[in-house]
């Protein structure tokens, strides 16, 4: 897929750790940029990653799956569009 | 509220959602996914299996203006669950890197082929026109033998299939070999000799089932990251769970075992007959399951290293001339066997903790834990990788643990279709389709009559393997050779002294086709270029048995085009005349002056879909190209070879609307476990179990020992070298090194070694180093820290890197059973650059 400019990316991933590691792997990842926890449960966390190329998305992905304790870190879902549709700041009726 | 969302919070909460229910959890109320958020997106989805590992993961794949725009794991996939490892993720970029190949490359001298010219742009036809010239030129010279192919695990099941019936029944060759030789050939030898069928008896819903997980050299971690996700859930969502890691260093995978056993490279095997000399002693054979499903017996010994004849080992060895010979015996012998492998005694050859030998055994002896095994190239890429595939599936017979929810042992495959095709096509020197054989005339004879070809045509002796036709093309007597979707130079073993040189050798002609120009497609005289993945139609079958089809989605680049494309058109430029003996055609004189492509392809039976059952909302290049749908043709005759005899696979349209399904599909259920009543409809009311695949029913428990391996190391090549791979790239890089954030995320091979083994010789973290065999050497960097720890004595180095071809150093020892190269083991000293 050749990158176009202006883009933005979103993706989210679900993250499997040790048990005794998940409070720790939770603060790295809140202190990882661009990146955003959205549930904990049972040693896994789903956090969604943005960012203006899905290298950049593949790079926290890389760096996720290399903190202490993770044991896999895989994407599910990703989305890209336009950065001006994205930052678009127009009310959107999803109902 | 909703309604005070922007496009981007949407988006998010969107994607949320869709992870929390692919993890099984519950989000905050307020982050539900939102039901027609993105789906308002001009993108047209539709499913594929992903292209790289055995796996076989699902994904939707999304198309916009022509091109393949974005990926993502599919919800409906079983084998996934939406999931998408970090190689899927950039999927979607594989088909677009800057150095496609976009038209035929000649080597051409004064406007005319020469072997020492250089690569020109031709059209196809005169590409073609050159080949087949070739072709013949070396059929009237040296005959059918001289002939050879040499092809892929990534093949589509309609690619290895035409390939199949191109060379055997239009060339008369069996020089027809898959890179899965590399792969799996140890696991596919050991389940035909011991149950008679290839192929796992269970699936992946044993991870779900089982109690207690062994890996025998596997990192799944890293190789099989979704297939490792689901062990993950089940290890650390049931506490009682154990998992074993057994490997020659410490890696990923080690991050969740409970039981870490390093070894000595090699010594896996004394390991697998203690635990089943443990089984015995402490009285945990399932005495009932053996008596009635089970028959022992005792293979040959000292047989040698798959070297070339004249190599002092292989002179040594009593029986390198039948090393798959095989004798009855009994449950006394087998006991008496196995007692030599005392725990004292295998702790001591492995180097391994005695503790943790002893908790691995009981996790096999004790009859209350379900047990699944998994190995990859550890226990395949091994000089007794036949015999360790059969000491695993001992333990498993031993103890009754097999064909039920959760227990059996699972040969994980690292090729999209390394099952599908590779081996259930039958693309091996030896093989038919359906687990049949070029040796059995009645085999022969049947596949003579589906191809509605001569009798007698096809060949009756086996062709040269991988190894050994790198070994023929150096020597010269095989002279015309085509690859298709492999890198053999960067793959095989020994490179510099044999498989390069085979290219180079004036006498021959090479042919390669692929998407990229990787080192194998420049070692050759013409290059084909490869349409890939969704750029033709297409049907895997990934290691659970499952078989799964997509459509075409966009176009290749320039004029690439698909290995069936190019295996078909090329069989239009021979006739009968000119590749069957003239005897043949006195006999069968309706045969006579036909092109291959009317006696192969347009047979009344490959043929016998119009167009009209094309879907006409996706592209098929192929189908139109020949006129009927090619693919499904291909497909119905294939699946003719094991419909009633265990290989049945669904009506072929079906595949299209399915996330795939697991053969033997019959009455339109798969088959998720084989060999047991109420789970395989092949097994009779009241027959409980059967092994069906061999005529008396019974499994085969065989007494083998440990032998050494072909080269250790000694007192000058002090270092055990050990090849691999890692996360970020798929074998010999050619798809991955070319997306620039995995490229970026692991751009060079390392040398990963011991600290101290680093320390003592001087070398620090980082520095360039000379890696040594009696074959060649390359230059790496020294790597003592990250994701593999080295046990002193051992050095790991991955082949993904072209710059850093390790293969140089390798050495050509295959298993002589399965020829499958050992790529784990040998002799190598580590200098510094002067």
């Amino acid at each position: 897929m050749p990158e176009k400019a202006n883009r933005h990316y979103i993706s989210s991933a679900v993250i499997v750790v040790r048990p005794e590691a998940e409070e720790r792997v939770v603060r790295d990842l809140m202190a990882m940029e661009r990146v955003e926890v959205h549930a904990i449960q049972g040693g896994k966390i789903v956090v969604v990653i943005e960012g203006a190329s899905s290298g950049e998305l593949g790079a926290s992905l890389a760096a996720i799956s290399a903190i202490d304790g993770v044991v896999a870190a895989n994407m599910v879902f990703e989305h890209s569009e336009n950065v001006e549709a994205m930052s678009d700041d127009r009310r959107i009726d999803a109902a | 509220m909703i309604g005070e969302l922007t496009r981007r919070d949407l988006i998010k909460a969107h994607a949320a959602g869709i992870a929390a229910a692919t993890a099984g959890i519950a989000l905050p109320a307020g982050a539900q996914p939102v039901p027609g958020g993105v789906e308002s997106l001009e993108i047209k989805w539709s499913k594929a299996p992903c292209r790289f590992c055995g796996t076989g993961c699902g994904v939707m794949v999304g198309v916009k203006e022509g091109q393949v725009v974005a990926t993502h794991g599919d919800m409906q996939a079983e084998v996934n669950r939406g999931l998408n490892c970090i190689k899927g993720y950039f999927l979607s970029k594989i088909m677009y890197g800057e150095d496609r190949l976009k038209t035929p490359l000649l080597r051409k001298r004064n406007g005319k082929y020469a072997k020492d010219g250089e690569f020109e742009p031709v059209s196809w036809d005169e590409a073609f026109d050159v080949m087949a010239d070739q072709c013949k030129k070396v059929l009237k010279e040296k005959g059918p033998t001289a002939v050879g192919m040499f092809g892929s695990g990534q093949w589509t099941i309609f690619e290895g299939y035409a390939a199949t019936k191109l060379m055997r029944a239009g060339f008369r060759s069996n020089n027809l070999d898959p890179n899965a030789r590399h792969c799996m050939a140890s696991a596919a030898y050991a389940f035909m000799r011991t149950f008679g069928m290839d192929e796992p008896m269970g699936c992946y819903d044993d991870f779900e089932n089982a109690d207690a997980f062994v890996l025998w050299g596997s990192n799944m971690a890293e190789m099989h990251p979704i297939l490792w996700t689901r062990l993950a859930d089940r290890r650390l969502g049931h506490q009682h769970v154990k998992v074993a890691v057994l490997s020659t260093f410490t890696h990923r995978s080690m991050d969740l075992a409970d039981i870490p056993v390093i070894f000595t490279p090699g010594t896996d095997l004394a390991i697998l007959n203690y635990i089943a000399n443990h089984i015995i002693t402490s009285g945990k054979v399932n005495e009932e399951f053996v008596r009635n499903h089970t028959t022992f017996m005792k293979g040959v010994t000292n047989i040698g290293y798959g070297l070339r004849p004249e190599d002092p080992l292989e002179l040594k060895a009593a029986n390198a001339a039948n090393p798959a010979n095989m004798e009855p015996t009994d449950f006394e012998s087998f006991k008496k066997f196995v007692s030599d492998y005392t725990l004292e005694k295998v702790a001591d050859l492995t180097g391994a903790d005695p503790g943790f030998l002893q908790q691995l055994a009981d996790l096999y002896a004790d009859p209350n834990r379900k047990v699944m095994s998994l190995w990859t190239m550890g226990f395949n890429q091994h000089v007794r990788g036949v015999w360790a595939n059969h000491m695993l599936y001992n333990l498993h017979l031993l103890t009754g643990k097999i064909s039920e929810p959760g227990n059996g042992p699972f040969s994980l495959t690292g090729q999209p279709s390394a099952c599908g095709t590779a081996r259930e096509v039958g693309t091996f020197a030896h093989r038919l389709p359906a687990d049949m054989t070029v040796t059995n005339p009645e085999h022969r004879h049947h596949a003579e009559e589906i191809w509605k070809l001569p009798e007698g045509l096809l060949p009756d002796k086996p062709g040269y393997h991988a190894v050994q036709q790198d070994r023929m093309l150096k020597d010269g007597k095989l002279s015309f050779y085509w690859v298709q979707v492999n890198n053999n130079v960067q793959a095989a073993p020994n490179t510099k002294n044999e498989t390069y040189q085979g290219y180079r050798n004036p006498d021959n002609f090479i042919v390669v086709s692929d998407a990229y120009p990787t080192i194998t497609a420049m070692s050759a005289d013409l290059i084909l270029p490869a349409a890939m993945w969704v750029e033709k139609e297409g049907a895997y079958g990934n290691a659970e048995r499952r078989t799964h089809v997509w459509h075409q989605l966009v176009q290749a680049p320039g004029e690439a085009r698909s290995d069936l494309w190019q295996l078909v058109e090329f069989s239009k430029r021979f006739t009968t005349d000119e590749v069957w003996p003239a005897e043949m055609l006195d006999k069968h004189p309706d045969y006579r002056g036909k092109t291959l492509f009317e006696v192969l392809f347009k047979n009344g039976q490959v043929d016998q879909f119009p167009l009209s059952e094309v879907d006409k909302s996706y592209p098929n290049n192929e189908a139109y190209a020949f006129d009927f749908y090619i693919q499904k043709g291909l497909f119905e005759e294939y699946a003719s070879f094991g419909r009633g005899h265990g290989h049945d696979l669904a009506p072929y349209d079906r595949y299209h609307q399915e996330r795939g399904l697991r053969w033997p599909v019959v009455n339109g259920q798969e088959t998720k476990w084989r060999y047991r009543e109420g789970y395989d409809p092949y097994v009779k009311a009241g027959e409980g179990v059967k092994f069906y695949g061999r005529p008396d029913g019974r499994a085969v428990i065989l007494a083998v020992p440990y032998e050494p391996p072909a080269e250790s190391p000694d007192n000058e090549y002090d270092f055990w070298l050990v090849t691999g791979r890692v996360l970020e790239h798929w074998h010999s890089g050619s798809m991955t090194m070319r997306v620039p954030e995995l490229y970026k995320a692991f751009p060079g091979a390392r040398c990963f070694m011991n600290a101290d083994d680093a320390r003592k010789r001087g070398f620090n973290q980082g520095m360039e180093v000379r890696i040594v065999s009696r074959r060649g050497e390359i230059r790496s960097r020294v790597e003592t820290r990250g994701r593999n720890r080295m046990p002193p004595g051992v050095i790991f180095v991955p082949w993904f890197d072209a710059s850093q071809l390790i293969n140089k150093v390798t050495l050509d020892a295959t298993d002589p059973i399965s020829k499958q190269t050992d790529y784990k083991k040998c002799a190598v000293k580590i200098l510094p650059v002067a």
